[in-house]
């Protein structure tokens, strides 16, 4: 009865190729890996299933003190990250305090700093020898004991906090400056004083963040390799991640490092979750409230101290680490004053010339950094596009598979594709695609975020009005969703770029003499002592991410740490 | 020029019947309004129209083309339409020139001289001659409302669509506008789906009004016949203010309510619950004692209970003698009653609706 042709329906014909290829991805990147590692943890000698190696790991008290390390570990960098940056997230955003544009920038460098080179550089700080804090306090006081030793738990926790308490800093500052100043000064008019107004309306306001913040930091420490294995290891501890990497040395048992990854694995997953519920009840609060006059909070005389606070944080976090590795870089003995004599390029020549490794993992590094953020952000920007667009059927489900990777801490993940890519069929280890596979995983979360952010800024009506006017959805892509999305996939290839470049506690595990990259050689540096090598490197890899970091906010019109309009 | 015709169409968002079993027609060169309240499906049905959604049940046709069927839906591309949108949806990164031009893309045949022509001339029309290259970031809101309106007239579609597309302007450029795509409309005679929620915009816009209410059509007709003779309560109180009264219907032409007794237009059944509809303005008060003004009309008593003077008229809130019934009446402000007054209704049989059964539980 009717003339047109019937068309298939919408919906129905896109969905199939999606869904194939999603879960192709996911195949390889998630489910054959962790199911390995599950299945290798309960695996025995002539087959069947055991829990022995569960016990083993857990029986051992060498093992349970790793875990308690770790946890101690992360409770404090946890509270210490909310403890500085908490203030600095409220001084910047609210008040009048000088040079916030300043803190703010340094705040953004110490977020981008890869935590291994903090370590090392507070190594040549405040090594209870040799480290230029020390002799200083020597030199001024004559006497022979250390003002601080860094190779010990609290020096641990101060050095990862150095570098985790971004994660707390962007909660809360985009968090307040959402907040309307209207919500604050209705309380003010009621009669609350400022204290009172900062306890019983700012405070429960930005709590969630807070919480929120505070697993990030907890997770951030759990996860991390380089610092402790640069503090722990000399002053003779484990953590989790350490003792994982660990189990790899000769006679490396798998079983058992599977067996301890899954713990670390479920913390993860269970944090996560929690931070999930309490960001999820943000919606009570009116913060996200458009419009709402934000109010500048006059310190008065605090300013000054304030500022003074403030600095000297940054200093510990950049100033100084960054001051002792350009330093390093350019002396003969790094411990020594920089006199004329001191002064040498020779640690260039030698970094980039003379040392074997060095060259070959520079290309790469920046082989391995192209090729993930490349195929990344087209992945995240397909992904984000299918789910936020609704083109499939369960679009909910692809967004939530593409975020998951998050729960896998890099040494977890490590031991999963060593397991799942050292044997048949897919034998990929010493190859760089195991190395890419680790990578494209662990930043996936992350530029899907990004690309996720850029595409719900793009209204579908924009797309809907070109359709509508006679181009077909292809076309539409080409010229109104690219170009109006081209900034933002930028931005989510260079997130991902600076991820990869900096990537350790992955890497560490996976590579081989062939596939060293720079963050393993830095790392293999420190057994050689070779400071000097470990500091071109490092100052070569922050130049890398700062140029990059450039680029993305030249592209995004912003700075990256989030919204600010 | 073909009109549209909807049949039985309906569309869920999960739980949520958007629409349910709508149908309506467009006649060929008509301005056609949909009206109704927020969430009422507006919004899903010109969506539907356009092919960007499929319907569950339900067809849609334009002239003796089938576009829409839960089976196969033509896809808008190739639908021949072009709509506005109430967030105009302009391309910030093109200039209002490519804006205007990008459908002629997709004209077969037609040279870019030509082309360059249509979009001046289309500019013109909307008074943006001499804007062709600026972005619409660097434009007012009225004029990216032209810039939408003449991205899609240029395209000479058969049907136009348009959501709400006057709702983000204030209130003096709303009334121009809306004079404005009237003029057009009677320049092109592109049969047209209006959306809005605002009843004076569609009295003054359309050539008919549809009313909806939760996803289904509940009265289509004139502006003077929508106002005049609203079917259901709905209806004459979606459109303009009114008295609604509930009783029994005593006969065909009289209803009552406690101690009140109307004498109505007609239409009612004896015995069964009724409900009549009286404007404000159709009630007339004066002082009591003055004689009623016709024998056949309704003449009541009452005291006022509130009264505001609006300027050229005064609101007032009077309760009825013996019943529990507070009328709310609207007279010119030439002789005024303050609170406490006691004053005489007079209201013609006529001016009482009767309003059908089925109206929102
Ligand atoms: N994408 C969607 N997902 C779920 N529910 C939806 C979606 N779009 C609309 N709805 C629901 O369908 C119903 C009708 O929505 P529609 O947008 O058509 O209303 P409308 O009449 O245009 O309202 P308004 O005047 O506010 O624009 C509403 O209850 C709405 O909540
Ligand atoms: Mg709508």
């Amino acid at each position: 009865m009717t003339r047109q042709s019937r068309l298939p329906r919408p919906g129905l014909d896109r969905s199939l190729p999606v869904w194939l290829a999603a879960a192709l991805v996911l195949l390889f990147l998630m489910a054959l890996p962790l199911g390995w590692l599950v299945r290798v943890s309960v695996s025995q000698e002539g087959g069947g299933v055991t829990l022995a190696h569960y016990r083993a790991v857990l029986a051992d008290p060498a093992l349970r003190r790793a875990l308690g390390n770790t946890l101690v570990l992360a409770f404090w960098v946890g509270l210490a990250s909310i403890a500085v940056g908490a203030p600095l997230a409220w001084l910047t955003a609210r008040t009048d305090l000088p040079g916030k544009g300043v803190l703010r920038a340094l705040v953004l460098a110490s977020f981008v700093t890869p935590p291994f080179l903090g370590a090392f550089a507070w190594v040549m700080l405040a090594g209870p020898n040799a480290g230029l804090l020390n002799t200083l306090w020597r030199r001024l006081t004559g006497l022979d004991s250390p003002l601080v030793d860094i190779f010990t738990m609290p020096g641990l926790v101060f050095v990862v906090t150095l570098y985790t308490f971004p994660y707390v800093y962007i909660m809360l500052v985009n968090t307040l400056a959402l907040i309307a100043s209207d919500l604050e000064e209705a309380a003010a008019i009621l009669g609350a004083g400022r204290l009172g107004v900062a306890l019983t309306v700012t405070l429960p306001l930005v709590l969630p963040a807070l919480v929120s913040g505070f697993i990030l930091a907890v997770l951030q420490a759990l996860a991390l390799f380089g610092s402790p294995a640069i503090l722990a290891l000399p002053a003779g501890f484990h953590t989790i991640t350490t003792q994982i990497w660990s189990f790899f040395h000769y006679p490396p048992k798998i079983e058992q490092a599977a067996a301890f990854s899954l713990p670390l694995l479920l913390a993860t997953a269970l944090l996560l979750l929690v931070q999930k519920r309490v960001l999820g009840r943000r919606g009570y609060v009116a913060v996200g409230g458009k419009g709402g006059q934000r109010r500048t909070i006059a310190l008065g005389a605090w300013r000054w101290p304030a500022l003074a606070a403030g600095l000297a944080v940054m200093a510990c976090s950049i100033v100084l680490p960054y001051g002792i590795l350009a330093k390093a870089a350019l002396s003969r003995a790094w411990a020594q004053p920089l006199t004329w004599s001191n002064l040498t390029l020779a640690n260039f020549t030698f970094t980039f010339v003379d040392y074997g490794a060095t060259q070959a993992a520079i290309v790469n590094t920046l082989e391995l950094g192209v090729a993930t953020a490349t195929v990344g952000a087209v992945l995240v920007a397909l992904l984000a596009y299918v789910a936020t667009r609704r083109l499939v059927v369960g679009h909910q489900v692809v967004a939530f598979l593409a975020l998951a990777p998050i729960v896998i801490p890099g040494v977890v993940l490590a031991v999963a594709l060593f397991i799942a890519y050292t044997r048949p069929p897919f034998v990929l280890y010493g190859t760089l695609a195991i190395l890419f596979i680790a990578y494209l995983t662990k930043e996936l979360p992350t530029g899907y975020a990004q690309s996720d952010a850029t595409f719900r800024g793009i209204p579908a009506e924009l797309e809907d009005a070109g359709r509508i006017l006679g181009a077909g959805r292809l076309r539409i892509l080409r010229d109104v969703t690219a170009p109006l999305a081209r900034s933002g996939i930028i931005a989510a290839w260079c997130f991902i770029f600076i991820g990869v470049i900096r990537e350790l506690s992955a890497s560490i595990i996976l590579f081989t003499p062939a596939t060293r990259v720079m963050s393993v050689v830095i790392f293999d540096l420190k057994e050689e002592g070779q400071f000097g090598a470990i500091a071109v490197l490092g100052l070569t890899m922050l130049a890398l991410t700062f140029a990059t970091v450039a680029l993305m906010q030249r592209v995004l019109g912003r700075d990256m740490l989030g919204a600010r309009e | 020029m073909p009109g549209v015709t909807m049949k039985e169409l309906s569309k869920r968002y999960g739980e949520v019947g958007a629409v349910q079993g709508l149908s309506l027609s467009v006649e060929p060169g008509e301005l056609l309004a949909l009206l109704g309240p927020s969430g009422c499906g507006k919004t899903t049905t010109l969506r539907l129209v356009a092919g960007f959604l499929t319907p569950e049940a339900g067809e849609i046709w334009v002239g003796d083309r089938c576009l829409s069927s839960p089976a196969a839906v033509v896809a808008p591309e190739r639908r021949r339409m072009a709509m506005i949108f109430q967030s105009y949806a302009l391309w910030p990164h093109m200039t209002v020139a490519q804006n205007v031009a990008y459908g002629l893309r997709f004209k077969p045949g037609l040279a870019r001289a030509a082309r360059d022509a249509r979009v001046r001339e289309m500019l013109r029309v909307v008074q943006l001659a001499g804007y062709e290259s600026r972005y619409p970031g660097e434009l007012s809101g009225g004029q990216q409302q032209r810039v939408a309106v003449a991205r899609a007239l240029v395209v000479e579609p058969e049907i136009l669509l348009l959501d709400e597309p006057l709702s983000n302007l204030d209130a003096n450029l709303r009334e121009e506008m809306r004079f404005e795509i009237r003029r057009l409309h009677e320049a092109f005679a592109i049969t047209t789906l209006y959306v809005t929620h605002d009843q004076a915009e569609a009295m003054v816009i359309s050539d008919r009004i549809a009313v909806l209410e939760r996803g289904r059509v509940v009265q289509v007709g004139g502006a003077d016949e929508i106002f005049l003779r609203p079917r259901t309560r709905f209806v004459a109180e979606f459109i303009g203010r009114t008295n609604v009264i509930e009783g029994v219907a005593e006969s065909t032409d009289a209803l009552a309510r406690g101690g009140l007794r109307l004498r109505v237009a007609g239409g009612l059944s004896p015995g069964a619950p009724a409900a009549v509809s009286i404007r404000p303005h159709d009630i007339a008060l004066a002082p009591t004692g003055a004689a009623p003004s016709g024998p056949l009309d309704n003449a009541l008593r009452g005291i006022v209970k509130r009264a505001s003077f609006l300027g050229d008229s005064v609101d007032y809130q009077v309760a009825i003698a013996g019943t529990d019934v507070v009328l709310r009446v609207v007279t010119p402000a030439v002789r005024r009653f303050g609170a406490g007054d006691a004053v005489a209704l007079t209201i013609a049989p006529a001016a009482c609706v009767t309003l059908g059964a089925e109206g929102p539980a």
